[in-house]
C-alpha cells in the first residue's frame, strides 16, 4: 500500500512529466488557452495512460522485446480512438476545440514513455498507480496553467458557460497571454517557479521526440 | 478532379511554412524543438529527416485514406492506429533503404529516423493532409486536399519546421555564454527565448488573409 502510494505521488511531484521530465509539452501549450478544454485534455490523458499501463502490464510476459514498440502503439491507439469517438459524441464543443490534439495523444511521449519505462517491467497494481499518478501530475499542471492563462488572457474563467472566476471589469485583458508567444514565456516562468518552490532542483529530463 | 492554381499552391506553401509555423504558432513537435536544438549540427540532421519523412508519410496516409480507409468505411474509427502504423513502418523501411543505398545520407540523418516515428509533427501533418476535417487553414481548397495539395502543404510545414529549428538552435548556442539567473537556467530560459522568437511570427498573422 505504501509503495503504491509512493508510485502514485512521484508522478505528481518528483517525476512530474511536464515539470521535471519535460515530456508531452506540445499539447500543454496549445490547449491551455481554455480551462474547459484543458480539463478534458487532462481527463483524456489520465484515461489513456491508466488503461494502456494496465493492459501492457497484464500482457507484459507475452509481448516479445523486439516488437514491443509497435504493440504498445496499437494498444495506446485503441484507447485514444475510444476517447476520440466518445468526445465527438458527447461533448462536441470540446471536441471541436481540441481537434488534432485528440489523435495526437497517441504520440504523446508520456504515454509511450510510461509503457516502456514502467508498465513493461512492473506489476498491474503498480502500473495502475503509476498511470494515475503521472496522469494526475500532468492534469494538475495543465489545468492550473490554463486557469491562469484564461483568467488573465480573457478576464474570466468559464466552464460550460458558467463563470468560475472573473476579474473586475477595469482589467483589460492583454491578448498576448492567449497568443503563442505568451504561452512560451509564461511556461518558462511557470517552470522556473515550480523548480524553485516545488522540486527545488534544476534537473534536466529525458530524451524524447 | 479539382486543379488548384499556382498562386493557391504558393499560398499553401507560404501559409504552412511561415504563417502557420508548426513549431512556433501551433506548438506541434516541440519535443525535438527543445531536445535537439542545443547544437547546430544535430538540428540540421533532424530538419533533413523531418522534411524527408513527413513528405513521404503524408503521401502514404493520403493514399491509404483515399483508397483503403474511406472506401471501406472504417476510416472514422481506424484512422489513428492505421496512420501511426503506416508512419512507423515507413520510417523503418526508409531507414533500411538509406543504410543500403546512401550511407552519406544515412550518416547525416540516420539516428533521427527512429525518433521521428513518435514525433507528433509527422502524425499531425499526415492526418491533416489525409483525413478531411482536420485541415484548418483559411484557403478555399474545398473539404479535402488533393494529393498534390497534400504534398505541397506537407513540404511547407516541414520546411517551416526546419527553419524554426535552425533559428532556435543558433539562438541557443549564443545563450550558452549568456549570464542567466539561477532559477531560469536550462529549460525555463529556453522557453522564454522561444517565446521571443515566436513574437516574430505573430507579425505574420493575417498576411494574405491566412
Amino acid at each position: 500500500m505504501r509503495r503504491l502510494l509512493q508510485t502514485f505521488t512521484k508522478g505528481i511531484t518528483r517525476e512530474n512529466p511536464l515539470m521535471v521530465l519535460m515530456i508531452g509539452l506540445c499539447a500543454t501549450l496549445a490547449v491551455s488557452t481554455q480551462f474547459q478544454g484543458a480539463v478534458f485534455m487532462g481527463l483524456a490523458v489520465i484515461f489513456v495512460l491508466t488503461m494502456s499501463n494496465t493492459i501492457i502490464s497484464v500482457f507484459r510476459r507475452f509481448i516479445p522485446v523486439e516488437v514491443r514498440i509497435p504493440m504498445f502503439i496499437v494498444v495506446i491507439a485503441s484507447f485514444v480512438t475510444i476517447v476520440d469517438l466518445v468526445m465527438k459524441a458527447f461533448v462536441p464543443s470540446v471536441y471541436a476545440f481540441l481537434g488534432i490534439w485528440i489523435p495526437l495523444i497517441v504520440v504523446n511521449c508520456i504515454i509511450l514513455g510510461r509503457a516502456e519505462a514502467f508498465a513493461y517491467h512492473n506489476g498491474v497494481l503498480q502500473s495502475i498507480a503509476d498511470g494515475l499518478g503521472m496522469g494526475v501530475g500532468y492534469s494538475l499542471v495543465i489545468v492550473l496553467f490554463a486557469f491562469v492563462r484564461e483568467l488573465f488572457g480573457s478576464g474570466a474563467v468559464k466552464f460550460f458557460g458558467v463563470t468560475l472566476l472573473a476579474l473586475p471589469s477595469w482589467y483589460a485583458p492583454p491578448a498576448v497571454v492567449l497568443l503563442f508567444p505568451g504561452a512560451f514565456v509564461l511556461y518558462g516562468l511557470y517552470l522556473a517557479a515550480w523548480r524553485r518552490f516545488v522540486t527545488r532542483q534544476g534537473r534536466e529530463g529525458g530524451e524524447c521526440a | 478532379m479539382r486543379v488548384s492554381t499556382v498562386s493557391q499552391m504558393a499560398l499553401l506553401f507560404v501559409g504552412a511554412a511561415l504563417i502557420n509555423n508548426i513549431l512556433l504558432t501551433r506548438f506541434i513537435g516541440l519535443c525535438p524543438f527543445f531536445g535537439v536544438s542545443s547544437s547546430m549540427s544535430t538540428s540540421v540532421g533532424m530538419s533533413l529527416a523531418v522534411v524527408f519523412v513527413m513528405t513521404l508519410a503524408s503521401g502514404a496516409t493520403w493514399i491509404a485514406w483515399k483508397f483503403v480507409l474511406a472506401p471501406l468505411g472504417v476510416g472514422e474509427f481506424l484512422y489513428i492506429p492505421a496512420f501511426i502504423l503506416i508512419i512507423a513502418a515507413l520510417v523503418q523501411f526508409v531507414e533500411m533503404y538509406l543504410r543500403k543505398a546512401s550511407p552519406v545520407l544515412y550518416r547525416a540523418m540516420g539516428i533521427y529516423l527512429p525518433l521521428i516515428t513518435t514525433n507528433c509533427a509527422v502524425l499531425a501533418t499526415a492526418t491533416e493532409a489525409a483525413k478531411p476535417g482536420f485541415f484548418k487553414m483559411n484557403i478555399a481548397l474545398g473539404a479535402s486536399l488533393s494529393l498534390g495539395e497534400a504534398l505541397i502543404y506537407t513540404l511547407g510545414v516541414s520546411v517551416g519546421f526546419g527553419f524554426a529549428l535552425l533559428t532556435f538552435a543558433a539562438l541557443r548556442e549564443r545563450l550558452e555564454a549568456a549570464p542567466v539567473p539561477e532559477s531560469l537556467k536550462g529549460s525555463p530560459i529556453a522557453f522564454i527565448t522561444a517565446g521571443l522568437l515566436s513574437f516574430a511570427y505573430v507579425g505574420l498573422a493575417g498576411w494574405f488573409g491566412l
